[in-house]
């Protein structure tokens, strides 16, 4: 589904120049559950964004389902990323002035799904989450391993065939982090593909295969069981 | 203390330094427009206020229905004054402009100079009216004939200086007259409803004196002070009584007033104190064209809107930022402040932006004054902002805008408590502000207001200008003064006729623009003249070239013909004088006029009807006039091609100063003059316009930081909802759509509000554009359009940024 060849991200401050992503190569086949791991500041979450569409790359080859992203422009990437990629968030990035509802409902807004219809799916997600009886909550009003199910929730609403997750349990205690983490190895059993960044060894137990990164770079691939 | 307040102000506003510039540059504009409009206010305000006597001098002023025409003089007769002074003692003086002569022309060395502000005076013009002397008696400077009181100016335009006592000018009135200078007086200051460069003896004017009936003296009375003016204009009945009715009664065999009375005549007299004859006097036969309180209003309405837009757009920009500013506050009172300390330091950081805005305005008023000065036709200059009173008013302005615009902003900012405040809960309530929004929409319905305001006096202006008047104003060349060139008269006007490109003219000052002369005069449908059958008519002295070459059309009858011998006892009158004789055909019928028309009382058959034109000012319905033909050679009118306008113009001079060098060359073109009769109209639209555009500026200005703070406010909002599949469009839209609600509440607002204004305004008009709701639609779209313009661009430009660094901070 995904692959990449000889990626490079390069930022650039004032004087320094800092090697986000160096020559990094892998492939993630789909219905995969990937971890990425390394230290602070080794590229993971901007790795996460080129993965989702959101940033592009300096140099290199991006795959996406066979087809060469890496040089398409803000409106194709835009238009491929609502269909196809929902993202959670180590901060859950919920819209405060709306609802439970309103915010699983806005990734279904801008694919111009009818109201009608919205409701139906909306309602079911939020079901399948367990957080339909909060649905007129607003995200202050909820704890945080509740607002993280709403961002899992709205991840997922769009049926997409992969999600990204940047630290997704990070803010979370480790009762309320293992049921988001079932929740994900729920969605990927289903045949969604996840490439997850964490830094914790338990959640990555929950993937099949763990990508290890040091400096922009990979430095080994282990299979988990 | 207050230095440590105005430190920490001083960087409080170098820290939000954009909001600084916005809240600077609009304050600064707002309070720059605010001291001019003050200029212009204090200016008209201060009108014939520096005569000693200013509040006890009143003017007579007639008004006469006469056979179904109505008149609102602003003259009086001639023996009027002295016989109001003579029977009632509260008169302490009285005296008398006579301009009807119109202008002079003057001797300088071997030429003539035409000179406009001129006047005959009585000899106790300086007894009510005070202009100091520089040297000579005023008091008895004129109480002989041919004696002459210059202004310091005019000494020195024609002597050099202004020792000229004894000296003698030569003018041209009755074929040559000489003027001794005995008094020189300082030049009459310009906020007067009328000011003059030589007073000449009342003695030198020519006049049927002692007829209470015609009415050319513009009569000032002196009131002995505790005098009202009700109690003094009761006088009048007894005045008409015992002076004017006898006259009448004589003039058209009446035996009773009231018998004149019945048949819908009437004559009263009242009083207009002077200081209110530049504001509120529009009567006929003014000195000058006077101004319009709803001006003064109108323009006070702009100013303190345009300060308040301003003061608006900071109280809005603070309270929005509140929620940046709200964690200082919050761990300033963990740390002990107390909420007067923090009120007064936002007190003095709002106080500290008005005192820079003000130095700031001062510098704009500075620049923009000349610009200023040829809009509203006034001759201001700095130095007018340092007069004692308005010093005043300068130190308070800043005290005044910083607790406008502070105090909200401060009893707000200071009120928040600090545990919600530190525990970051305030944003989304901060950002929602009822007040706020109703701010703004106050500035936004100030702003469609003045849009429509300018949209209906423009046309209105336009109205005016292209109305069917009933002649043909355009390429109509105007000489003045060829009355003067006597024998050469007739060589000159065969000269331009002969250019190529002229291709009519006419001999006749009698116009229907401003200056023109006018004859108001008396005409009986019976050769015996009884109060059922007089009215008054203009009659005006014409040619036969005069109806083609000011393209007038004939309603019924002929024109004046060489052919027809007894066209000199012939009259032309218009269709309001044929609908107020009620003859279903009145060529043929007999007008008989009482005084004479060209010396030549008796019967004028009607050989023709004009078409109704304008002769006065679109303000004023038609009223009856008449043409007789007669010798009114002061002026010739020549139709020329619109091509060679500027050539024949030179040409024209050429010939003019070939014939008579000592002569002024002087000309006018008729539509310019026409629009010259609409100058305070045109003033105050050009006014209104630029100070609406700065207004909406303005309200733009706060519009633009608050939109670009609310998309600072939202850019996590923004960056979540791009990864979720927004479009450019999609947040554009999102962070537009509160503000455009606003606009459209104020368009709501505002529409009843100028409709009422507009119609007021129009009212004023005899003849008046329609107010169709376009104006109020175009008004709303362009606010819209406008704030959409602002906004967008903030929106745009959030809605562009890379979702991934927004998403970063957190
Ligand atoms: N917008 C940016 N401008 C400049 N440098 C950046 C930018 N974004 C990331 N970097 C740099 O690129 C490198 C990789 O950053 P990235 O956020 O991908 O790290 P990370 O592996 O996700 O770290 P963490 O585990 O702390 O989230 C870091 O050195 C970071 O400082
Ligand atoms: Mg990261």
């Amino acid at each position: 589904m995904i692959k990449i060849t000889n990626l490079e991200k390069y930022y650039r401050t004032e004087e320094v120049e800092t090697v986000a992503l160096n020559k990094l190569s892998f492939e993630v086949k789909e219905g995969e559950f990937v971890a990425v791991m390394g230290p602070s500041g080794c590229g993971k979450s901007t790795l996460l964004n080129i993965l989702g569409l959101l940033d592009d790359p300096d140099a290199g080859s991006f795959l996406f389902n066979g087809i060469e992203v890496a040089k398409f422009n803000e409106r194709k990437r835009a238009d491929l990323r609502k269909h196809n990629i929902g993202f959670v968030f180590q901060s859950f990035n919920l819209i405060d002035e709306l609802t439970v509802f309103e915010n699983v409902e806005l990734p279904l807004i801008y694919t111009g799904v009818k109201a009608s219809e919205r409701k139906k799916i909306v309602e079911e997600v939020l079901d399948k989450m367990v957080i339909m009886h909060r649905r007129n909550h607003y995200p202050q009003q909820l704890s945080g391993g509740q607002q993280q199910r709403v961002a899992v929730a709205r991840a997922v609403v769009n049926n997409p065939k992969l999600i990204l997750a940047d630290e997704p349990t990070g803010n979370l205690d480790s009762s309320n982090g293992n049921e988001v983490m079932q929740l994900l190895t729920d969605l990927n059993e289903q045949g969604t593909t996840i490439i997850m960044v964490t830094h914790s060894e338990h959640d990555a137990r929950y993937s099949h295969r763990v990508i290890r990164m040091l400096d922009g770079q990979t430095v080994m691939e282990n299979i988990m069981i | 203390m207050l230095l440590n307040y105005l430190k920490l102000a001083w960087r409080n506003l170098l820290k939000y330094r954009f909001f600084t510039a916005l809240n600077i540059t609009g304050l600064s504009i707002g309070v720059a427009c605010f001291l001019l409009i003050t200029l212009f206010v204090t200016d008209e305000l201060s009108f014939d206020r520096f005569h000693d006597h200013a509040g006890n001098i009143y003017r007579v002023d007639a008004d006469i229905v006469f056979g179904g025409s109505s008149l609102a003089l602003a003259v009086a007769s001639d023996p009027m004054g002295e016989a109001l002074r003579k029977d009632y003692p509260e008169v302490q003086g009285y005296t008398r402009i006579y301009t009807s002569n119109g202008s002079k022309l003057i001797k300088k060395g071997n030429v003539f100079i035409n000179e406009d502000d001129v006047a005959h005076v009585d000899s106790t013009f300086f007894d009510i009216f005070t202009y100091p002397a520089i040297s000579g008696d005023t008091r008895k400077a004129l109480t002989e004939p041919n004696t002459v009181v210059l202004t310091e100016s005019a000494a020195r335009k024609y002597f050099g200086n202004t020792d000229v006592l004894g000296k003698m000018l030569e003018t041209n009135d009755a074929g040559g007259t000489l003027y001794k200078v005995t008094a020189v007086i300082q030049d009459m200051p310009r906020n007067a409803h009328f000011y003059f460069d030589f007073l000449f003896s009342m003695k030198n004017v020519q006049y049927d004196f002692g007829n209470y009936l015609s009415h050319n003296f513009s009569t000032y009375l002196l009131l002995r002070p505790g005098t009202t003016r009700k109690a003094f204009e009761k006088h009048f009945p007894d005045y008409i009584n015992k002076y004017v009715f006898p006259q009448a009664a004589q003039f058209m065999q009446l035996k009773s007033i009231d018998e004149f009375e019945k048949s819908g005549n009437r004559i009263s007299y009242q009083l207009t104190p002077l200081t209110d004859i530049h504001l509120r006097s529009d009567r006929m036969a003014e000195i000058r064209v006077n101004s319009n309180i709803q001006y003064v209003y109108i323009f006070s309405a702009v100013a303190i809107f345009t300060l308040l837009i301003a003061c608006v757009n900071f109280m809005n920009l603070s309270t929005a930022r509140s929620a940046n500013r709200a964690k200082e506050v919050g761990i300033r009172k963990v740390l002990g402040s107390e909420r007067k300390t923090l009120i007064r330091q936002f007190l003095t950081e709002s106080g500290l932006l008005a005192v820079i805005s003000l130095v700031i305005a001062i510098v704009l008023t500075w620049v923009a004054l000349p610009f200023f000065n040829s809009l509203a036709g006034k001759s201001f200059r700095l130095t007018d902002l340092v007069r004692p009173d308005f010093l005043l008013f300068l130190v308070l302005l800043p005290v005044f805008i910083g607790l406008m615009a502070g105090l909200y902003p401060a009893f707000y900012l200071s009120s928040f408590n600090p545990i919600t405040v530190l525990k970051g809960k305030l944003n989304a309530g901060a950002r929602r502000s009822g007040l706020r929004s109703t701010l703004v929409v106050f500035q936004f319905a100030t702003s469609i207001i003045l849009i429509v305001g300018t949209i209906v006096v423009y046309r209105q202006l336009n109205f005016i200008q292209n109305k069917k008047i009933g002649f043909n104003k355009d390429q109509v060349l105007v000489i003045n003064g060829t009355g003067a060139l006597d024998a050469q008269y007739r060589a000159f006007r065969n000269e331009v006729e002969k250019l190529p490109g002229v291709l009519g003219s006419t001999m006749s000052g009698y116009l229907p623009v401003m200056p023109g002369a006018r004859s108001d005069q008396t005409f009986s449908k019976e050769s015996v003249m009884d109060p059922r059958n007089g009215f008054n008519m203009q009659c005006w002295r014409i040619d036969e070239n005069y109806i083609p070459t000011l393209g007038m059309e004939m309603k019924a009858g002929r024109n004046f013909s060489r052919a027809f011998g007894t066209d000199s006892s012939g009259i032309i009158i218009n269709e309001s004088t044929a609908a107020l004789l009620g003859y279903a055909d009145p060529v043929g019928k007999i007008l008989y006029s009482a005084d004479g028309v060209n010396s030549e009382p008796g019967p004028h058959t009607i050989i023709g009807v004009v078409k109704d034109f304008h002769f006065a000012s679109l303000k004023q319905k038609i009223g009856p006039l008449s043409f007789v033909l007669g010798n009114a050679n002061w002026a010739t009118s020549f139709k020329v091609k619109a091509a060679n306008v500027k050539d024949i113009l030179n040409k024209v001079q050429k010939i003019w100063t070939g014939m008579a060098p000592q002569l002024p060359f002087s000309y006018q073109f008729l539509d310019e003059s026409f629009s010259n009769m609409y100058r305070a109209e045109q003033r105050a639209g050009k006014i209104a316009l630029v100070f609406s555009v700065l207004a909406i500026l303005i309200a733009c200005l706060g519009l633009f930081g608050l939109a670009s703070f609310m998309a600072e406010q939202r850019t996590k909002e923004i960056g979540v909802r791009k990864v979720l599949g927004a479009s450019v469009q999609d947040i554009v839209g999102m962070l537009s759509k509160d503000f455009l609600l606003l606009v459209v509440i104020s368009s709501v607002v505002a529409v009843p509000l100028a409709w009422y204004g507009m119609h007021r305004w129009l009212e004023d008009f005899a003849y008046r554009s329609a107010l169709p709701a376009w104006i109020f639609v175009a008004a709303a779209i362009a606010a819209l359009l406008i704030a959409l313009i602002t906004i967008s661009f903030q929106a745009i430009k959030a809605a562009l940024a890379n979702p991934v660094s927004s998403l970063r901070s957190e």
